[in-house]
């Protein structure tokens, strides 16, 4: 694992949670489909375990509902999706990320586009 | 045939992942791991390769799951009441405990201890039984195997703690509302047991073990810190079991004994009065059987014995200076 994986990870740790709620409020999903879709967007390095390990969290905090949808050419499926509680905290969390990354691209300003380092 | 082979893998990285959690407290881990084969079953449905290939080792998945999991990130910081906030600090404190050293190493050793549970719960469980069909007779921890009932209730426990032993055997994989079910029977046994073993406070002494050094044996008091005298066996000095022993004291009172749960029938004397001081008494219990009487251990007398009279020491080196008071 490169140096850069390190940190992308460390990073993600935090976000996880808005980036999985944000997946979820464009459709319920499942476990591997989340996985796929944040890879899709740019999260190369998410960790299957991870968004399991986060999916069942957010489940167990009451965030997010889920029921079994079965499958044609495979195993049943457990499809995740947002309740209210799981939209009011994507709603929070998306405005704290806002002024967050706000704040750090201002900290950033000129260090980015291989300047830094 | 290849979703044979995926099902394997499923069900041996799944085990691998679960070993690698089994520290977690168990609600916690049932929480995190319920659907763990259905999501794995799904990611290998979705692509080529064995799990270990696509994800890395198990045991790394399942240190991934531990942080993301155990992460302890509010996912809803202000949808969060006050229980909440509450339920999550008592969460924080319960995982701060269970990291610490100490607590690993007893966690880590208590499943080996399972089996000795096994053993302990059939003896408990045949030991309840017995208390249930011995109403009336006093019941000891271990039980007498010179007697028909002890040797049956040898046998019982034997026959239980076999059943018990195989039974936990077949309940390492129980389904969860099951496994509530049966930790909820193990509690019962041990309370029930507790209750029981509570009961005992009839323990026969036994100084059998000091024989051969009378100035060690346990003073007569004794007999009475372990409960009311309630029956009296006299033995001449050979050991011969004497009856219709008459008893006075000081005063020239008969001398009588508490009385026990056990019938006692008196002898009627020519004057139709109950003869309530001879020695030992006639006991019952309450389901009818003779109160029969205790093994006991005889003290060693001094030998040589010069004469019937016996009004030497006790110590066995038998000095022929004459003792005028006789030691008691």
């Amino acid at each position: 694992m490169s140096q850069a994986e390190v940190d992308t990870t460390q990073l993600l740790k935090g976000v996880l949670d808005l980036a999985v709620l944000a997946v979820l409020a464009d459709a319920d999903s499942y476990g591997y489909d989340v996985v796929r879709r944040l890879r899709e967007n740019g999260l190369d390095h998410v960790g299957d375990a991870s968004v399991y390990g986060t999916l069942r969290r957010l489940y167990q905090a009451g965030a997010l509902n889920s029921y079994v949808v079965p499958s044609e050419e495979g195993p049943d499926r457990k499809y995740y999706g947002l309740n209210n509680r799981g939209r009011k905290a994507l709603d929070q969390s998306a405005q704290t990320w806002a002024s967050l990354s706000n704040a750090l691209n201002h900290l950033l300003n000129g260090r980015i586009n291989g300047h830094g380092k | 045939m290849a979703s044979n082979q995926h099902a394997d893998d499923v069900t041996t990285y799944a085990a691998t992942v679960r070993a690698q959690l089994a520290d977690l407290p168990a609600t916690e881990r049932d929480a995190l791991l319920e659907d763990l084969e259905q999501h794995l079953a799904e990611v290998v449905a979705e692509g080529e390769g064995s799990l270990a290939d696509r994800l890395g080792p198990a045991e790394g998945y399942a240190a991934e799951l531990r942080a993301a999991y155990g992460a302890a990130q509010p996912s809803a910081p202000a949808a969060q009441t006050n229980g909440e906030h509450l339920v999550d600090s008592v969460r924080a404190a319960a995982a701060r405990i269970i990291a610490a050293d100490w607590v690993r190493q007893i966690a880590a050793f208590l499943p080996d201890l399972r089996p000795a549970w096994w053993v302990l719960r059939g003896y408990l469980a045949a030991l309840i039984l017995t208390a249930a069909f011995s109403v009336g007779y006093s019941l000891g921890p271990i039980p007498d195997p010179i007697t028909k009932r002890g040797l049956a209730e040898i046998l019982a426990m034997g026959i239980a703690i076999w059943l018990s032993v195989r039974l936990g055997r077949r309940s390492l994989n129980l389904r969860q509302g099951v496994r509530v079910l049966a930790v909820s029977a193990n509690v019962l046994i041990a309370l029930v047991a507790i209750g029981v073993l509570g009961q005992m406070h009839t323990f026969t002494y036994n100084y059998s073990d000091v024989t051969g050094n009378a100035t060690q044996q346990a003073p007569f008091n004794a007999a009475f810190a372990a409960g009311p005298t309630t029956n009296i066996y006299p033995y001449s000095q050979d050991g011969k079991p004497l009856t219709n022993i008459l008893l006075y004291d000081q005063d020239g009172q008969p001398i009588t004994v508490e009385q026990s749960e056990a019938q006692t029938s008196y002898p009627n004397g020519a004057d139709g009065r109950a003869i309530t001081n001879a020695y030992p008494l006639t006991q019952r219990h309450l389901n009818g059987d003779p109160v029969v009487a205790p093994r006991v251990a005889f003290p060693p007398w001094p030998t040589p014995s010069p004469s019937p009279s016996t009004t030497s020491s006790p110590s066995a080196t038998s000095s022929p200076t004459p003792n005028p008071s006789p030691t008691r």
